[in-house]
């Protein structure tokens, strides 16, 4: 693919001014760092104060109609009827076979209306598999280029928040359909990072002024605009899966650890009887932390063995936590390792020592009141 | 972004390694400000040991950010005669001095005419367009 193939976020020309390092993710063109920060002052801002992140690459979908939250109950894998309006869910979509299609994040409006948050490149598929499923009466649209994505990410968010008038300390996973500036903007309590945050859900052409202002609410925090490449640093030292790598059609719910997310006692999800019956076998591989003792960076792919030199699995994230000064991982394993074992990590043909762990690494307060 | 500069003192490879001839027929080899610029933030660096022999172009080490990992290579055929233990714990020299105490290094040449092959400084400026 070319880069004239890209798609861009409103905010691209911002970027771009700041001397953004730009890169593909899911077919959009996004910062991965900027000048006068890299991965890892941007990871650090955002561990000790305030950070601010555009990620407008992620969908964007509406099902609306009459019995709307009905209906994507029984398709995506959590429980909606666990929340009521006002608040969002972390949900799956899987396919019959139990692999997963996507994660994504599902706003609940009301019966008749749910916002829907999937990954970039999973979209297009998501909407598509909802559309064809949706009974009459039930709509489903892709509004991928209708909003922008903002999520202020940092213990200091809400600083931030309140300087713009945003309104802030509302329940983790809660949001608020709001105004600023006299335009709507969604604003949830929620990340991909561990610390306190919000994700703000502007219109597209909204993006631009509301990044603009919060850029200026940072200054006295010293917060900074971060890329991508911290982005993915944060959620790793969180444990938090991300799809292509840790998620897939390959690896279920059930392998992930994302149990939690599935609604077991509903009657209907797609991948039901397929992820039931892996979750009864017990015997596929599980998503465990893995935390390098020796100096050296875990990459996906790399395979684990256990001390006696038997392939136990392999890594399906990893990366250089700024936090730790330590290479940590995320890796499909065998059910035969237990959390506290030593293993091998075969980094490029270098044996690198590693603790099985359970995430997170690091300590947060993305739940804090 | 501040302009990236390369020593007219230096050699360089098309590989985006620079050579500096220093005492006893020895020369210091380390990565240039465009390399370090383009990995980002380097967390991890694995060297060459002393007294390795080294055919030029032999991959020696590793140099590895945030994001990415680049192999180092041999810029010429020698014996290795020193590291820079110092990348151990402070990596991110690489990034803030790469021409000073970011380097990796040392070797003594085989052949001491291989020099003349590597490119100078606006040579490489050029082919990096």
């Amino acid at each position: 693919m070319t880069d004239d193939a890209l798609l861009r976020s409103p905010l691209h020309d911002r970027h771009v001014a700041l001397g953004a390092k730009m890169a593909d993710f899911g077919g959009w063109e996004m910062p991965i760092e900027y000048p006068g920060g890299g991965v890892v002052r941007e990871h650090t801002a955002v561990r000790t104060g305030v950070g601010l992140f555009d990620v407008s690459h992620l969908g964007k979908a509406r099902v609306s109609g009459p019995g709307a939250a009905e209906f994507v109950n029984r398709c995506l894998t959590n429980d909606l009827r666990r929340i009521g309006p006002g608040k969002a869910q972390y949900t799956l979509c899987c396919d019959e076979n139990g692999g997963t299609v996507d994660d994504l994040i599902q706003y609940l409006h009301g019966d008749d209306d749910v916002f829907l948050i999937p990954n970039a490149a999973n979209t297009a598929t998501v909407v598509d598999l909802l559309k064809a499923a949706a009974p009459d009466g039930i709509t489903v649209e892709n509004l991928h280029d209708r909003y922008g994505v903002i999520a202020v990410q940092g213990r200091k968010s809400d600083e931030v928040l309140r300087t713009l008038g945003l309104p802030v300390d509302m329940e983790y996973m809660s949001f608020v359909q709001t105004q600023w500036r006299g335009r709507p903007v969604m604003v949830l309590r929620s990340g991909y990072t561990g610390e306190r945050g919000y994700e703000l859900v502007p219109a597209w052409d909204d993006a631009g002024p509301l990044w603009d202002a919060l850029m200026e609410a940072l200054e006295p925090y010293a917060g900074l605009p971060c890329g991508l490449g911290a982005r993915d640093t944060l959620r790793t030292e969180m444990g938090y899966p991300l799809h292509g790598n840790d998620l897939s059609r390959s690896i279920s719910p059930v392998m992930a650890g994302a149990s939690w997310a599935v609604g077991w006692d509903k009657p209907e999800f797609w991948g039901r009887s397929a992820v039931t019956q892996q979750r009864a076998e017990k015997t596929g591989r599980l998503s465990r932390g893995l935390l390098a003792t020796d100096r050296g960076i875990p990459r996906p792919h790399c395979p684990v063995t256990s001390a006696d030199g038997a392939v136990v699995g392999e890594v399906t994230s990893g990366t250089f936590s700024p936090t730790l000064k330590q290479g940590i991982a995320l890796a499909l394993l065998d059910r035969s390792v237990a959390i506290g074992d030593e293993v091998v990590i075969d980094v490029r043909g270098r044996a690198v020592a590693a603790t099985v762990t359970k995430p997170p690494f690091v300590a947060v307060g993305v739940r804090e009141s | 972004m501040s302009e990236l500069e390369y020593p007219n003192d230096l050699s360089y490879t098309p590989e985006h390694e620079w050579v500096r001839r220093a005492a006893d027929g020895v020369v210091r080899v380390g990565i240039t400000a465009f390399a370090q610029e383009a990995l980002g933030d380097v967390v991890y660096v694995s060297l060459p040991k002393v007294g390795d022999a080294l055919a030029t172009g032999d991959a020696c080490g590793e140099v590895e950010s945030t994001k990415s990992v680049s192999d180092v290579y041999s810029p010429l055929a020698g014996e290795v005669t020193g590291v820079n233990d110092d990348l151990e714990r402070t990596p991110e020299l690489v990034n803030s001095d790469p021409y000073g105490q970011g380097w990796m290094f040392e070797l003594r040449p085989s052949d001491p005419s291989d020099l003349d092959a590597l490119l100078d400084a606006t040579a490489y400026k050029n082919q990096l367009g």
